[in-house]
């Protein structure tokens, strides 16, 4: 035994000699300073929504089109330009640069009347402005009157960049002269679908139609073709800012922040009561649905659907919740430059959560 | 930020560890290294003893049998140190002779007086087998223990001086830790050899003491034939 325990000792004085010697001191940790690396969290809305600006402009914060020189500002215009109209057309650069006034937007030429027949005119002028529900394209039948009405349509000519040749040679004939055969200009891209656009014409319409009645002539109408020379597209929003890299629209995809949201939440929350103490009032859900224009106001009736709950309760809380909207109206504090996104809302009512 | 610097600068290595530890801890790291002698001692000790009786074992069989005549074998292992199956030969042998030197009468009598001294020599050997191996068990159950202690101790010192020094840095923290450490890791590296050891010396002396115990059946046996054998026609003479 003996024999062993030094055996047993004299191995361990050996391991434990080779454990210093070699163990020793492990190696400190130095950790070098690692630059954080910045992340940014990119919702895919940022890459697929375009906002408006300029193509060759250099990214901006704030994204603006290009500077316009007038500064007078056109409501609901969505497309960058000098205009008075807004067209999605690009503004054309003038051949002559005329000194015309640019007061009055001139109603656009766009198709041939089949009936050239002064006396009917008046009436179909104001036709075809009455529909309040007009397609996207459409097309003010304004070619013709200004032929008939006005003798000195020819001075058209010449500042008709846009307009193809067969207006010209359609301009050119005799006036009155019933042209029945005149070739059907093809339709213009242009597309009018901003209401103010609409009222314009309506006014400018209605303007010449009265003009129509009382005689043949009137100035404000030969300003008013004349001034057409200067339409030649583009849009009517107007820019002061730097322009910055984007799109020539903004397409859609803004989203309400949560702090919106919950104004809007807010807003129609204060003006809902619960009758406290209804029975089955916790089992109803009520959905509505209300087209806002971009004042806030909403556009005709909001849609109420109440789920669940007994009959009389869903009755009392789709009410309730049709005030609560109708009250609550006009939702001006909502931005407007995400009209897009509030353009329709709907609002849910959980009944269970008041109580 | 100046303790910072004292820590970075504090020697980590095995040796300052042990010196830096408290006087618990030191007590507890050097019990454990002198348990971990102890049993390595026992492990080589073991080792040695269990190859031995193994080879004493074999050679024995063979001897016995070989056909060797049992007075022949008996006379040559009479004088020697006897361990194993041959101290086992040797005192059944003795009771053997003793019992015929005085003329025994009874079969059965002889017979049991033989398993007896048989059976009294194969405890005494198989207590020279274990002896020591409770040790090793012990070692090995209680050494983490006693190194866990030395661990808390140490940590709990350390602790204490952490907060003296209003710092939780960790770089004030680790060195105490560390060292307290050391004492769990050496109550390990004591216990796991313990333990193996144990075990493996256990079934190798529950093998050994069952051989021993096989062959006492077997001798037993031949020397029952044997007392049948002498004891009859002495009778038949009467």
């Amino acid at each position: 035994m003996k024999a062993s325990l030094a055996t047993s000792a004299a191995l361990h004085a050996l391991v434990l000699t080779w454990a210093l010697v070699t163990i020793g001191s492990p190696e400190s940790f130095d950790v070098a300073d690692v630059e954080a690396m910045p992340v940014d969290i990119v919702p895919i809305e940022e890459l697929t929504q375009i906002q408006q600006g300029d193509k060759k402009a250099p990214m901006a914060e704030k994204s603006a089109p290009v500077p316009t020189k007038r500064q007078d500002p056109v409501v609901n215009a969505e497309n960058s330009g000098d205009n008075d109209v807004d067209l999605k057309t690009p503004p054309t650069p003038n051949e002559k640069p005329q000194n015309t006034e640019t007061a009055a937007a001139p109603p656009k030429a766009e198709k041939a009347l089949p009936t050239p027949d002064p006396a009917e005119e008046p009436v179909e002028q104001v036709q075809p402005s009455e529909p309040a529900s007009t397609p996207a394209t459409e097309v003010a039948a304004e070619a013709e009157p200004k032929q008939e009405v006005t003798p000195e349509a020819t001075p058209e000519e010449k500042p008709a960049e846009e307009a193809p040749a067969e207006v010209a040679e359609a301009e050119a004939m005799p006036d009155n002269v019933p042209v029945p055969e005149i070739k059907p200009q093809p339709p213009q891209p242009q597309t009018a679908k901003t209401p103010d656009r609409k009222n314009e014409e309506k006014k400018q319409e209605k303007k010449q139609a009265a003009s129509a009645k009382e005689s043949d002539f009137n100035a404000d109408e030969v300003a008013a073709l004349l001034n057409k020379t200067e339409a030649k597209g583009g849009g009517a929003k107007r820019s002061t800012e730097t322009a910055s890299l984007g799109g020539k629209k903004t397409t859609g995809g803004s989203k309400l922040s949560m702090s919106e949201m919950d104004a809007l939440r807010g807003l129609i929350q204060n003006n809902w009561s619960i009758i406290p103490g209804m029975a089955d009032a916790t089992e109803v859900r009520i959905k509505v649905t209300m087209q806002l224009d971009p004042d806030g106001n909403i556009v005709g009736e909001p849609e109420v659907v109440a789920t669940g709950g007994s009959d009389a309760a869903r009755r009392a809380l789709a009410g309730g919740a049709r005030r609560a909207i109708l009250k609550s109206a006009p939702f001006d504090k909502l931005p407007k430059d995400k009209y897009d996104a509030w353009s329709e809302v709907v609002v849910n009512f959980d009944p269970s959560e008041m109580m | 930020m100046e303790q910072v610097g004292l820590a970075a600068t504090a020697d980590v290595s095995l040796w300052s560890l042990f010196m830096q530890a408290g006087f618990v801890v030191k007590l507890v790291m050097i019990g454990l290294i002198a348990a971990s002698i102890w049993t390595w001692a026992i492990v080589v000790d073991k080792t040695l003893a269990f190859g031995k009786a193994r080879r004493q074992l074999d050679s024995f069989e063979q001897v016995f049998w070989s056909g060797q005549s049992l007075e022949e074998l008996y006379r040559t292992l009479a004088d020697r140190q006897t361990s194993g199956m041959s101290a086992m030969f040797v005192a059944a042998m003795r009771e053997w002779k003793k019992s015929f030197e005085r003329g025994a009468r009874s079969p059965i009598g002889l017979q049991m007086r033989i398993d007896r001294a048989m059976d009294v020599t194969l405890a005494r050997e198989s207590e020279a087998l274990e002896a020591r191996l409770g040790s090793l068990a012990t070692i090995g159950s209680a050494g983490p223990f006693i190194g866990l202690f030395g661990t808390v101790v140490g940590i709990m010192t350390s602790f204490q001086a952490i907060a003296g020094s209003k710092s939780t840095n960790l770089a004030v923290v680790a060195p105490g830790i560390a060292e307290a450490l050391l004492a769990t890791a050496i109550g390990l590296l004591a216990a796991i050899p313990a333990v193996i050891a144990y075990n493996k010396f256990t079934a190798d002396a529950g093998k050994i003491t069952a051989r021993m115990e096989g062959f006492a059946d077997e001798f037993s046996a031949i020397l029952s034939r044997q007392i049948d054998e002498k004891l009859q026609p002495r009778q038949a003479a009467q």
